[in-house]
């Protein structure tokens, strides 16, 4: 193999991205509708949304953590921005930009109350998925918000060009600009510092705390952006938006190779996890098998992601590649 | 002309219920190489914390170049070129080594794009400096523990610092590539640092320092002065309050007994090829080689942990498959002694009792179908006492004790399974002369007592202490077997002789 060609296949997106390719082949085959425009732009809308909520975990991922609040704060920001353009009247760019720092503040306060307190992400996200729920659900009465407004509810059925949605335009931003932090911003590589070796970057200087509270607060705006973009998708301000987002968010990471202990994720490789498990849903659809399946086949993906991961790195890891 | 840069003078601190410092003074010289001695709990950690910024001193204070300061942590140390190389490795696997040598640097911006041209140019300078033919660009994951040892030296020595501290350094490293670290340490001495240098080996210490503080009980045994006219036994004699036992080395020739533990043409998973090597009964064979020789690797390979993928392997005499540790501590007898007892050995959080049964639970349970602590404790409570492990209960968090007596909890453990054949994988890191010395009679005594033991140090002095033979092992193969002659010159020359020979091939 030349040496080009090994370090691509080396790279963490390479093999979800051969699986990508061979699902899209594989269906397009049984069901050349599959590839139709329509199809494609209904693709494009799941996977412009669920790439933004598996990019909000990914951020707590890459630092050894987890966020259990990724739904609840993606509802409690869809709501508040369908409910400040029913009740109070909003233009939607106010609207979205309070929701939008609604969200951030969400991330936060998980990010504060975990660099201050020392307790586990696990425990303190699962304490605000309930708090912030429960906002959800106290403001709404579990009633939806119909009030959206037409030109966001145009922003979300509309294509930018071809079968391409509006709805791809922020997520694709903030994929790129995800991929400049994490690759070329200080901040981005603290983060990864911490999740890989919090004790020798904290000897380095680096302040664990606030590298922490950033990538909370990071996924708090990303749950929240996913949730601004549902409502525009679905039209209506959902109570119950965010709530089957959990196990997405870890699913995507994973199959993309990301290390649940921290220390390493890929931007790439994570879209192209979401974008297998769009074209999976997508499939079961196209040839009538029972969308319930979807969460089997899911979990079968997880583990084969997670099995195929532990095979590589014990590959990498062997004594004898080292120099 | 050499004058003083740092100095340390009467502190204190205090933890709940200890005075773990009690007035001590340092002060270090440019152009000097200064030891710092102790013994484990004497108080060297906590007054290398104060130094780097870790913790604050309840009384006295700190002078750089003669003007007191503050160090309000350890940026703030960093900041005032206070460089440390720790004892655990500190640095980010996945990361470049360029990275991972300017990562304080990158500290102070955290939005400003981060150049990878510029900071791999200015890493390679100093990787120059240092000698080191190693790409900046290369993740520091697949480096050797020697290399990242370097990479660490490079990471202080790029803050400028002035004074640098070396926290056992040595540990993790062979002979050779601490005569590697010795030269790079004495060029930067001559170029004017000063070098504060912490190591449990007296032989080491001896060779580069010039001046020595000694520490015990958190008081000052003696405070900067020059190691001239200091042997060995008074380095011993200030550390410990006492002199030192005697080597009680004596020649043994356990050949004739019969083959405990015995591996032909074994070829393994991890990459060994052709491996011979016999162990018998009452006889401690020594399994010698440089990081990355492949030792740990072979023990675990044994001990069914990784596939033996061809020749055979004889327990007793009798051919044996091992399929799982389980399979190897409880069906054929043999015990293994992690390396790493914080990760492998020892469950931290749980009581003295519980980690020195857990070799012992399925014994007991087969007749008792339920465990109580109660038989436990009969069954582990005599080897707890024989290893005399300072505890104040066996109910006592292992977390909680001193590494020496973490060693010996995790030797009572195997004690405690009756094993007769017991692999002890570096059995001294981060243990002190005193715990090292009952260690070794320990060990003697268990072969003794007949069992079979595989022993992996890579502290030349340990080995020649200890084993009847030693197998030369090199990268995944046997080099050679030596008869040991107890006689430390003679035995190092003929081990590296043995390694060198294939290194020049």
């Amino acid at each position: 193999m030349s040496p080009g060609l090994s370090r691509i296949v080396r790279t963490d997106w390479f093999g979800p991205f051969v699986i990508a390719l061979a699902a899209i082949a594989i269906v397009a085959a049984f069901n050349p509708s599959f590839l139709s425009p329509l199809n494609i732009q209904v693709l494009l809308l799941a996977i412009s949304i669920n790439a933004l909520i598996a990019f909000s975990q990914m951020s707590i991922i890459a630092i050894g953590q987890m966020n259990l609040s990724v739904g609840a704060i993606g509802g409690l920001v869809a709501i508040s921005f369908a409910g400040m353009m029913e009740v109070w009247g909003f233009p939607a760019p106010v609207a979205a930009t309070l929701a939008l720092a609604l969200g951030l503040v969400c991330g936060l306060l998980n990010g504060l109350v975990i660099a201050w307190t020392g307790i586990s992400a696990f425990i303190i996200t699962l304490a605000s998925l309930s708090l912030y729920k429960g906002i959800n659900l106290g403001i709404t009465q579990a009633q939806p918000f119909y009030g959206v407004l037409d030109a966001v509810k145009a922003f979300g059925q509309t294509n930018v060009l071809g079968p391409i949605p509006w709805l791809a335009v922020p997520t694709a931003i903030v994929a790129l600009l995800l991929w400049y932090m994490f690759n070329r911003l200080p901040v981005g590589r603290f983060i990864l510092a911490v999740g890989g070796n919090q004790h020798a970057a904290e000897l380095s200087g680096i302040s664990v705390g606030f590298t922490v509270t950033v990538a909370h607060a990071i996924s708090g705006l990303l749950a929240g952006l996913a949730g601004i973009l549902l409502v525009a998708r679905l039209q209506i301000g959902q109570p119950t938006i965010g709530d089957d987002w959990l196990i997405l968010s870890f699913a995507a990471p994973v199959i993309g190779g990301a290390v649940l202990a921290g220390g390493h994720v890929s931007i790439p490789a994570t879209l192209l996890g979401v974008v297998i498990v769009a074209i999976i849903t997508q499939a079961l659809v196209l040839f009538n098998i029972d969308p319930y399946l979807v969460q089997v086949v899911l979990g079968f993906l997880i583990l084969g992601a997670v099995g195929l991961n532990r095979f590589r790195e014990a590959r990498l890891e062997r004594p004898a590649g080292r120099i | 002309m050499t004058q003083t840069v740092f100095e340390a003078r009467q502190v204190s601190k205090f933890f709940p219920g200890v005075k773990a410092l009690a007035e001590v003074s340092l002060d270090l010289h440019t152009g000097s190489i200064h030891a710092l001695l102790g013994e484990n709990g004497a108080g060297k950690s906590p007054l290398i914390k104060i130094i780097t910024g870790v913790y604050r001193p309840d009384e006295g204070e700190l002078f750089l170049d003669g003007n007191p300061i503050a160090l309000t942590g350890p940026r703030d140390a960093i900041a005032n070129r206070i460089g440390v190389v720790h004892q655990e490795r500190n640095l980010i696997g996945r990361f470049s080594v360029a990275e991972n040598i300017h990562l304080e640097r990158l500290g102070a911006f955290p939005l400003k794009p981060i150049d990878y041209a510029a900071l791999n140019r200015m890493a390679s300078q100093w990787l120059d400096e240092l000698g080191l033919d190693i790409d900046p660009r290369t993740p520091v994951s697949r480096l050797s523990v020697a290399k990242m040892q370097m990479v660490e030296i490079a990471k202080a020595l790029s803050l400028r610092s002035r004074v640098l501290l070396l926290d056992e350094p040595t540990a993790s490293l062979t002979a050779h590539e601490t005569d590697i670290l010795f030269a790079l340490l004495r060029k930067l001495r001559d170029t004017g640092a000063s070098l504060l240098f912490v190591s449990h080996k007296l032989e080491e210490v001896q060779e580069i320092c010039d001046r020595v503080t000694v520490l015990r009980d958190g008081r000052n045994a003696c405070q900067s002065r020059s190691m001239e006219g200091l042997g060995r036994q008074d380095l011993v004699r200030m550390m410990i309050g006492r002199g030192e036992d005697a080597g009680r080395w004596t020649a043994r020739d356990r050949t004739g007994n019969p083959v405990a533990l015995q591996l032909s043409e074994v070829s393994t998973g991890l990459g060994h090829r052709n491996v011979n090597l016999a162990v018998h009964k009452g006889e401690i064979v020594g399994l010698y080689g440089l990081v990355g020789a492949g030792r740990t690797e072979l023990a675990k390979c044994i001990m069914g942990k990784f596939p033996i993928t061809g020749g055979q392997l004889r327990v007793g005499g009798t051919p044996v498959v091992i399929r799982s540790v389980a399979d190897a501590i409880h069906r054929h007898g043999i015990g293994y002694l992690s390396e790493d007892r914080k990760q492998e050995g020892l469950v931290l959080m749980h009581s003295v009792l519980e980690n020195a049964g857990i070799t012992v639970w399925r014994q007991l349970a087969r007749w008792l179908a339920a465990l109580t602590d109660g038989t436990i404790r009969t069954k582990v409570a005599p080897f707890i006492e024989k290893l005399e492990v300072k505890t104040p209960s066996l109910d006592q968090t292992v977390g909680n004790l001193s590494g020496g007596n973490q060693q010996k909890i995790s030797v009572a453990k195997w004690l405690a399974a009756g094993v007769d054949i017991l692999i002890v994988d570096e059995p001294s890191v981060g243990i002190d002369i005193k715990t090292k010395a009952y260690l070794h009679d320990l060990l003697r005594q268990l072969s003794d007592d007949g069992t079979a033991i595989l022993l992996i140090t890579s502290d030349m002095p340990e080995m020649v202490a200890l084993a009847d033979r030693i197998v030369v092992l090199n990268d995944y193969r046997v080099e050679g077997e030596l008869i040991n002659s107890g006689q430390y010159d003679t035995m190092s020359h003929a081990i590296m002789d043995l390694i060198h020979r294939v290194e020049a091939a």
